[in-house]
């Protein structure tokens, strides 16, 4: 006996104009409603089949024009996200490296103020200390650069 | 080669040529599709919006779905929207099922596109489609011209599988329907 599901399975092989098999060329052959469709579904088949559509030409263009905003608002963000998880690893060591610092500078100190006389052993400490932060500065300030460089190197290297 | 999903990544960090590649691959699929769920009118602004809202997404992509069922699903949407507020058709609306089948011998009013894909039957593809309602078409549409599996199309659409073959179902029978009317219309 044929079942509904049969019958679809038949026609929306016939409408989408592929051969039947063996199996349905017999339900075919069998099932009177399915062979009182056939012809019009071949000819649905035919009339989808005929259907072309055009494309726009200018398409591409017009899209990268009104994308480049968006495109840029994303960059922008993708850059903060990456920028925001580099920055909060750097920082991670921070405290240990400040804490490594005035513990050598309170050592240096009190080795230099033995041997020299204290404004100098202080001008000495003191000028480490800027150098020391002048460094941290650096290394804190190229991180966004780096990181925006290595998001620019990454994106040509995957689809430039 | 990138995968789509490598590509929207690229999109989402703002890579134009991600999306200049994107575009190329699904260009052709997804113009197709609203052109012929609006029967070619404002198929080109519809299209634009789709891959705007694509850009403007992109990072709330889901990277363990399928970038196509996303992309149809955006433009399914944007489609509907403008169902809701597309202006009346001029003349010869397809919705109206007498006037589905009149032999085109004129160019189509409603696209003015020229060529609707006729054949000798007198039928013509793109106003048997606008015959069907719009939940009937989408099926068709995206099992028929994109090849979608019917948990795909479940998916775009989201609904149960069930619902899509039943919609394929009624789909059909309305097709052959009117391809016998139209059939009997002609000399």
């Amino acid at each position: 006996m044929n079942t509904g599901s049969e019958c679809d399975d038949v026609r929306e092989t016939l409408l989408f104009g592929r051969s039947l098999d063996a199996r349905r060329a017999r339900h075919l052959d069998a099932c009177p409603a399915c062979r009182d469709e056939h012809p019009v579904l071949v000819t649905l088949a035919r009339t989808l089949a005929a259907d072309a559509v055009p494309l726009p030409a200018d398409a591409a263009v017009r899209l990268q024009r009104a994308a480049a905003p968006l495109l840029a608002r994303n960059a922008r963000r993708a850059t903060w996200r990456s920028l925001v998880r580099v920055i909060g690893l750097a920082l991670l060591p921070l405290p240990l490296v400040v804490a490594l610092d005035a513990y050598l500078l309170r050592m240096a100190y009190a080795w230099l103020s033995a041997v020299l006389p204290d404004t100098l052993s202080l001008f000495l400490v003191l000028d480490y200390t800027a150098l020391v932060a002048l460094l941290l500065t650096l290394a804190y300030g190229a991180i966004p650069l780096l990181t925006e460089r290595q998001l620019r190197l990454q994106r040509e290297e995957s689809y430039g | 080669m990138a995968t789509d999903e490598d590509l929207i990544g690229g999109v989402a960090s703002g890579d134009p040529h991600a999306l200049e590649e994107l575009h190329r691959r699904y260009e052709r699929p997804l113009y197709q599709f609203l052109y012929r769920h609006t029967g070619g009118r404002d198929a080109d602004d519809l299209a634009q919006e789709t891959w705007l809202r694509v850009v403007r997404a992109a990072h709330r992509f889901d990277r363990s779905r399928r970038f196509t069922t996303w992309l149809f699903q955006i433009a399914l949407n944007l489609s509907r929207d403008w169902h809701r507020r597309a202006p009346p058709l001029p003349v010869g609306d397809g919705d109206v099922p007498g006037a589905a089948f009149q032999p085109d011998t004129a160019a189509d009013g409603a696209s003015g596109l020229g060529s609707t894909g006729a054949t000798d039957a007198g039928l013509d593809a793109r106003r048997l489609l606008a015959a069907l309602p719009e939940a009937q078409r989408s099926v068709v549409v995206l099992r028929y011209f994109h090849d979608c599996s019917e948990d795909e199309v479940a998916e775009i659409l989201g609904c149960p599988r069930g619902t899509v073959k039943s919609r394929m179902h009624h789909a059909m029978s309305r097709l052959t329907a009117l391809a016998r009317e139209g059939g009997e219309r002609m000399p």
